[in-house]
């Protein structure tokens, strides 16, 4: 049995539209130029809550944030570090407020996250699986 | 009474500006658009990237505080003048605490801390005192030295004791903390982390001296020095010290002095957090002629924006070390076992903040009056059992 042509144009957009509002799956990736090609979510937890400033290969590790209150930032964090916003953020107020705090770069976005890694073999990030680029490579997906 | 009203305003208006400043807290340095200035100081940063920047944040707590044992004064911590019970039905200095702290980082190398906080004080006011201040050199991730005035990791969370915001339970379980042997130290300290495998190794060694003032007692330590470890291992930590000290005190009441003493401190802390619920458990034992023990065992689980918990703490009664002379200092900490049993819960109800409420049922054991003071003298309430209500919300910013 076939079903009119309206109906079907109506499924097709339907079918378009809920893909591509779907949850996007979150990513952590690094640069293409870099030699690491698979972590741990406890490698990548201990390098971004900053108790590890190295990758397992012995080279430098540098995170790279999402904005606070970003969906994919909290979906980053609850699964790799089991870790809800709220605490996280205990996590940090803890290490700032007894001067062990660092600072971390922040990139609004995956698109910007993307561009910062692309040239750094030593970044790392969490990113959009949509905004994946040749440039950087999948290491993590949580 | 003044300064009180003055600081629930203050409270208030930084509770309001707390939401704008939200992103401070994690310490961003981004710049507009494209590319950010990194500030972390490990080797892998190219001094020309680096630009020096300062930091702004703070945090604070307003709560109440109430005990059903009027004959004396329940405390949150042993040197402060008045509490709940006997001085206050529903008491607030306790909780009352504002702190402002800077950050600044001068060089990939060196940075600074400088944190004032305003809170209920040992002589009854509110004066604003420097908590920490200290330059940091920091090596790289792994290893830096500080001088100045720099916080005591005796216990997870004694460096942050005042950080409501930063542990779940109202306040830190009380018998153990009365017992936190020295807050803070003038001198140095070196940290030093390494990892064998999955395993994440620090240690701490700090060396100084602290001198402390009240209307009732002066004391001055020197000769103060410690070493802390900590091993974490996926969700779990461990954390030992060791530190010791030669105190002398002064009391202001009698006019006695006691000369220099050495007294050391042991303790040991184990916790494990896999996220959704927690538990974590410390004890310390104080030595000098008179040993003492304190520990406590806390579980929690998160559910949404609740933190249920429950906690049992308890002091117990000391011994005097064989062949010592015990002291009237040493008197003054024997006789003091009491317990408590602890239901509490932490709401996230809003970034940023937190209300938490706690019921705390403590039990003094039969020859003590626990820590509460402001009891007549004479009355005993040996073996008496009361309950504390804890009230109190959280913030940084």
């Amino acid at each position: 049995m076939t079903l009119p042509g309206g109906i079907k144009l109506v499924l097709m957009l339907a079918l378009a539209m809920s893909a591509s509002v779907a949850h996007g799956e979150v990513v952590v990736i690094v640069s293409s130029k870099s030699s690491i090609t698979s972590l741990t979510p406890e490698q990548t937890s201990r390098i971004f809550l900053g108790k590890d400033d190295k990758f397992p290969n012995d080279e430098f590790a540098t995170p790279i944030d999402q904005p606070e209150g970003d969906a994919i930032r909290d979906e980053f964090y609850s699964k790799v570090a089991h870790k809800n916003p709220s605490q996280m953020d205990a996590y940090w107020s803890k290490l700032i407020f007894t001067g062990e705090g660092r600072l971390s770069k922040l990139a609004k976005g995956s698109k910007e996250v993307v561009k910062l890694i692309a040239n750094d073999p030593n970044a790392i990030g969490y990113i959009d699986k949509r905004d994946l680029k040749k440039n950087v490579r999948v290491v993590l997906t949580p | 009474m003044f300064q009180k009203y003055w600081l629930s305003v203050l409270l208030l208006i930084i509770a309001c500006l707390s939401d704008a400043t939200a992103d401070q807290l994690v310490n961003t340095v981004a710049k507009s658009g494209s590319g950010t200035t990194s500030t972390v100081p490990a080797s892998n940063t190219s001094s020309s990237d680096f630009q020096p920047n300062f930091q702004i944040s703070g945090f604070g707590s307003l709560g109440v505080l109430h005990s059903t044992q009027t004959a004396g004064d329940y405390v949150l911590d042993s040197s402060l003048p008045s509490g709940a019970g006997r001085s206050s039905d529903w008491e607030t200095n306790n909780f009352s605490r504002l702190a402002v702290q800077l950050n600044s980082y001068f060089t990939p190398h060196i940075s600074g801390q400088f944190q004032v906080i305003t809170a209920y004080e040992s002589n009854g006011t509110f004066q604003p005192d420097v908590e920490w201040l200290n330059l940091k050199y920091t090596f790289n991730q792994n290893a830096y030295i500080r001088v100045g005035r720099i916080g005591l990791p005796t216990f997870f969370d004694s460096g942050n004791h005042d950080v409501g915001y930063s542990y779940p339970w109202a306040h830190p379980p009380s018998e153990l903390y009365y017992l936190l042997p020295i807050q803070s130290s003038d001198g140095v300290d070196a940290l030093y982390r390494f990892g064998i495998g999955e395993t994440r190794n620090s240690v701490k060694l700090t060396y100084g001296q602290n001198t402390f003032s009240s209307p009732i007692i002066n004391s001055t330590a020197k000769d103060l020095w410690g070493v802390f470890d900590t091993i974490e291992y996926g969700d779990a930590s461990i954390h030992v010290s060791y530190q010791e000290r030669n105190a002398s005190f002064q009391n202001n009441l009698t006019g006695t002095n006691s000369p220099g003493r050495e007294f050391n401190d042991i303790s040991l802390g184990v916790n494990y957090d896999p996220g959704n619920w927690f538990v974590t458990s410390e004890w310390v034992q104080s030595r000098t002629s008179y040993l003492a023990n304190a520990m406590y065992a806390g579980i929690g689980i998160r559910i949404n924006k609740f933190t249920p918990y429950l906690i049992r703490s308890q002091h117990t009664p000391g011994s005097y070390s064989s062949g010592s002379t015990p002291s009237s200092f040493d008197l003054r900490l024997a006789n003091r076992s009491q317990s408590t049993n602890s239901i509490g819960a932490r709401w996230d109800f809003k970034k940023n903040f937190d209300l938490k409420l706690q019921y705390d049922q403590v039990n003094l054991s039969d020859n003590s009056n626990g820590f509460l003071i402001n009891v007549p003298a004479n009355q005993t309430l040996y073996g008496s059992t009361f309950s504390v209500f804890s009230a109190v919300v959280d913030f940084i910013f």
